[in-house]
């Protein structure tokens, strides 16, 4: 019980501690062994947890071919790549002007040509494939139910298209006819007459055919309607606003679970 | 009408395979024709330009490589422009790599653009000092002491042996820092754990998704400017002269984001008429 | 030349698989899921053991600069032996000096293997606590100072100042100043769940969740953004690998697999009740 709970906790304690309060004592002995050799063993220990990762998946692909479960022949192709990533990091080099240790990162070697030919483009792809997902979510599932939604998705459109070289080209005046078309549609729903709804549309498209016509119809004025400084605005002030009230919570929520894991209040990590 | 409405509800129900194989015309098509539109810098990241250009002549410029293969599309053009600019104002590089497969990534950039492009002497005009594990300890030891963690560059000469690394020490000795980051380790723990106890000014580059996780940093004062992705990396492009990856990759991304707009304004509307409907009935 | 045309078409095959799942879920993509899956672990094992285990770990053990005949270095010879790559000979040169306190590391890092073993699992543990320690001590700080501080030292900003404009749509301004001070004050107001949202507090909380509503509009934006950059990225590869110099891998690896898919999908509308592995 000693070893399996109390020194884990134990660890913890000392060295959050000695780390936390390292910031403010200026002892030369104690700083040095916080900026330099405390960080180092990080490093070496979260080198040695990569390793139990890898040894933990060939154990359960293995475990899974010997037992011939549900497709144990595509564990094959898990423990074969594995095995060639290793070959290639540990035992052939490729190139024998490279010293081993440099070879991971050097040209010319098989771990280089594994990098550029496998790992790479199946790590790009797998993250390629959500843009197909994010449009297709999109478009089933992006619905404006109420204001807060549609303050989303208005956020989200002005981003989208405001940010890349087409928003750029839109002129604002094309905006203001948008506006004045939506606000046709909305003075229809709220006084279901057509006449009402007809005077509104052709009054605003008179007002906008007139303002732009005085102004020479400039692409970026006004400028509150030209979409690259209005997403600029948006990016800027209220988008700030709402991503560092977030970022302050969270700063403080991860400022009090650290104090919690330093004063042994939180065990999960030896799953308690 | 009614014709136009019930498609509009038809369209609805589509499989998702059409919408995955139209995402995928819109994108391809662009690539092959390009529209050439015009690009135009936002705000944020001609103070990122502007930052770095305002530097002295044979300034110390740290760039940290912080970003994969699966980031490479943004990432990989705003560094590669970054590095023309700060080599074409006769700064001296030095190169790191939060992660792993940066150090590749940066590899690649450096040799074409220093070594290639304008035939620059590595270990005189830059150096790529590599990747090491370690996350924020890595930084913390680059703001200590940089030679406890860096002995050997990535090729593995000794740092006594470079001839820049004179009077390198630690993160103070630099004059500018510029993190191509996406995601963790990266542009977050270089402002908490360097820049913020330090004086030393920095600007960054990130993947669109992280951009919002920075803004309130470079909005503070604490970073100069930022790249936001693929758009930051044309943006830059276009302010240093030298069109490449990012620029050539714009039309696809406003054309695909037309789409991805009119996906969502036709779904709307088929929910609203629905919802009409169901009202009625 | 010949391991870039391989490699390309490797390359090719490995994409298209992954994206075919796009289809449907089929033995393509399956195979090179696995494939990614294998290849990702030995490849950060390798990285980061000859980045951070050989040269720091072993560098400090036996650094080539206090090589000498004795049991310490006796040691470091018979491992020589086994493997002259990771232990060369006269020592590991990577500039250190010999720390036998790298010993506490070394051995939490192997109690961290040994956990692999069902009845010590528990060995894990310790190597676990220093590295939740060492990270809880770390961000403390960081994100007290960087996050919280720094952010309140950021919305510390003029809301009357002769200097300014009243409104400017990109610039400084009283209006827009107004807008972060009110944004963070009402967006920290809603996190704050020890009080009902109810009445006045209940309206200020609702403006708290507009402006995280278009901060989350914005990172959806900035989503779909990143999303669609990553897809041009492998598009572009494909198109450069589908050039003569591949001898044309992306067209002939996408003409076979959507025949194969297609007459796979062409089998399965004849015999419905057949089980798709």
């Amino acid at each position: 019980m000693l070893w399996k709970r109390q020194i884990p906790i134990l660890i913890v304690a000392v060295i959050g501690s000695l780390t936390l309060f390292g910031w403010f004592i200026d002892e030369p002995h104690i700083k040095a062994f916080v900026d330099d050799d405390a960080t180092q063993w990080y490093d070496i220990l979260a080198s040695f947890a990569i390793f139990l990762g890898g040894f933990n998946l060939l154990k359960l692909q293995l475990q899974k071919v010997l037992r011939k479960q549900a497709g144990w022949q595509y564990s094959l192709f898990a423990i074969g790549g594995f095995f060639f990533a290793v070959v290639a990091g540990f035992f052939y080099k490729g190139n024998p002007d490279v010293a081993w240790g440099t070879h991971v990162t050097a040209k010319g070697t098989l771990f280089k040509w594994m990098f550029t030919y496998m790992f790479a483009p199946m790590q790009a792809t797998m993250f390629a494939l959500l843009a197909f997902f994010v449009a297709s979510a999109s478009y089933r599932a992006f619905r404006i139910r109420n204001f807060e939604a549609t303050l989303l998705l208005v956020a989200g459109i002005i981003i989208m298209i405001g940010r890349v070289p087409l928003g750029s080209n839109i002129s604002s005046w094309f905006i203001m006819y948008l506006l004045v078309l939506v606000a046709g549609i909305a003075v229809n729903l709220i006084f279901k007459n057509k006449q009402y709804t007809l005077g509104a549309v052709a009054g605003g498209i008179a007002l906008v055919t007139a303002a732009g016509m005085s102004m020479g119809w400039p692409l970026d004025q006004p400028g509150i309607f030209y979409l690259p400084y209005l997403q600029e605005w948006i990016y800027k002030f209220p988008n700030v606003a709402g991503a560092r009230s977030i970022m302050i919570g969270i700063g403080l929520g991860i400022f009090a679970t650290s104090i919690r894991y330093i004063l042994g209040i939180e065990k999960s990590y030896i799953g308690e | 009408m009614n014709f136009i409405i019930d498609l509009i509800l038809k369209l609805g129900k589509v499989d998702r395979r059409w919408i995955f194989l139209i995402i995928g015309v819109v994108v391809m098509i662009p690539l092959f024709y390009p529209l050439g539109l015009p690009i135009r810098a936002t705000a944020t990241t001609q103070q990122a330009y502007d930052a770095m250009d305002a530097l002295p002549k044979g300034s110390k410029v740290l760039v940290s490589c912080e970003y994969g293969p699966s980031t490479k599309p943004e990432i990989d053009p705003m560094v590669r422009a970054v590095l023309r600019h700060l080599f074409k104002n006769g700064h001296q590089i030095y190169v790191t790599c939060l992660w792993p497969d940066g150090q590749f990534l940066a590899e690649e950039a450096l040799d074409e653009i220093g070594g290639g492009e304008f035939g620059l002497t590595y270990g005189e005009d830059y150096v790529l000092l590599g990747f090491r594990p370690g996350n924020e300890a890595v930084v913390k030891g680059i703001v200590s002491d940089l030679r406890k963690l860096y002995t050997i560059d990535s090729r593995g000469t000794k740092v006594t042996e470079i001839p820049m690394m004179d009077g390198i020490h630690r993160f103070e000795d630099f004059d500018f820092l510029f993190s191509a980051s996406a995601g963790y380790p990266g542009t977050i723990e270089w402002v908490q754990y360097a820049v913020d106890p330090t004086d030393v000014q920095m600007s960054t580059g990130t993947t669109s998704i992280q951009v919002n996780e920075v803004m309130p940093y470079v909005a503070a004062g604490q970073v100069q400017g930022i790249l936001a992705g693929m758009p930051g990396a044309a943006e830059y492009e276009a302010l240093i002269g030298v069109p490449g990856i990012g620029t050539s990759g714009m039309d696809a991304q406003s054309i695909a984001h037309l789409v991805i707009v009119l996906f969502i304004v036709l779904g709307n509307i088929g929910y609203f008429i629905e919802r009409k409907r169901s009202k009625k009935y | 030349m010949f391991g870039e045309v391989l490699g390309a078409w490797i390359a090719v095959f490995l994409t298209l698989a992954i994206f075919s799942f796009l289809y449907k879920d089929n033995p393509f993509y399956k195979i090179a899921e696995h494939i990614f899956v294998g290849v990702s672990a030995g490849y950060w094992m390798s990285m980061f053991f000859w980045t951070q285990i050989q040269p720091n770990l072993f560098g400090r053990l036996w650094p080539a600069t206090h090589y000498e005949d004795g049991f310490w270095y006796g040691i470091y010879d018979v491992l020589g032996m086994i493997s002259s790559s990771i232990f060369p000979a006269g020592g590991i040169d990577k500039g250190h000096d010999l720390h036998f306190i790298y010993l506490i590391p070394f051995a939490l890092g192997t109690m961290m293997l040994l956990s692999l073993v069902q009845k010590l699992n528990w060995f894990a543990r310790w190597g676990i606590a220093y590295t939740v320690g060492m990270a809880a001590g770390l961000r403390a700080y960081g994100y007290l100072n960087s996050n919280v501080l720094g952010q309140v030292k950021g919305t510390i900003i003029p809301l009357a100042n002769s200097d300014l404009p009243v409104f400017s749509l990109l610039g400084a301004s009283h209006f827009n100043n107004l807008i972060i001070l009110v944004g963070v004050v009402t967006g920290l107001l809603y996190f704050f769940f020890s009080k009902e949202h109810t009445g006045k507090f209940g309206k200020v909380t609702r403006v708290g969740i507009y402006f995280l509503m278009i901060s989350f509009g914005a990172s959806f934006g900035f989503a779909v953004m990143g999303r669609i950059s990553l897809l041009i990225g492998r598009f572009v590869e494909l198109i450069t690998f589908s050039s003569a110099q591949y001898h044309h891998a992306t067209l002939w690896v996408l003409v076979i697999m959507v025949a194969l898919l297609g007459y796979s999908a062409y089998t399965d509308k004849e015999n419905p009740e057949a089980e798709v592995s």
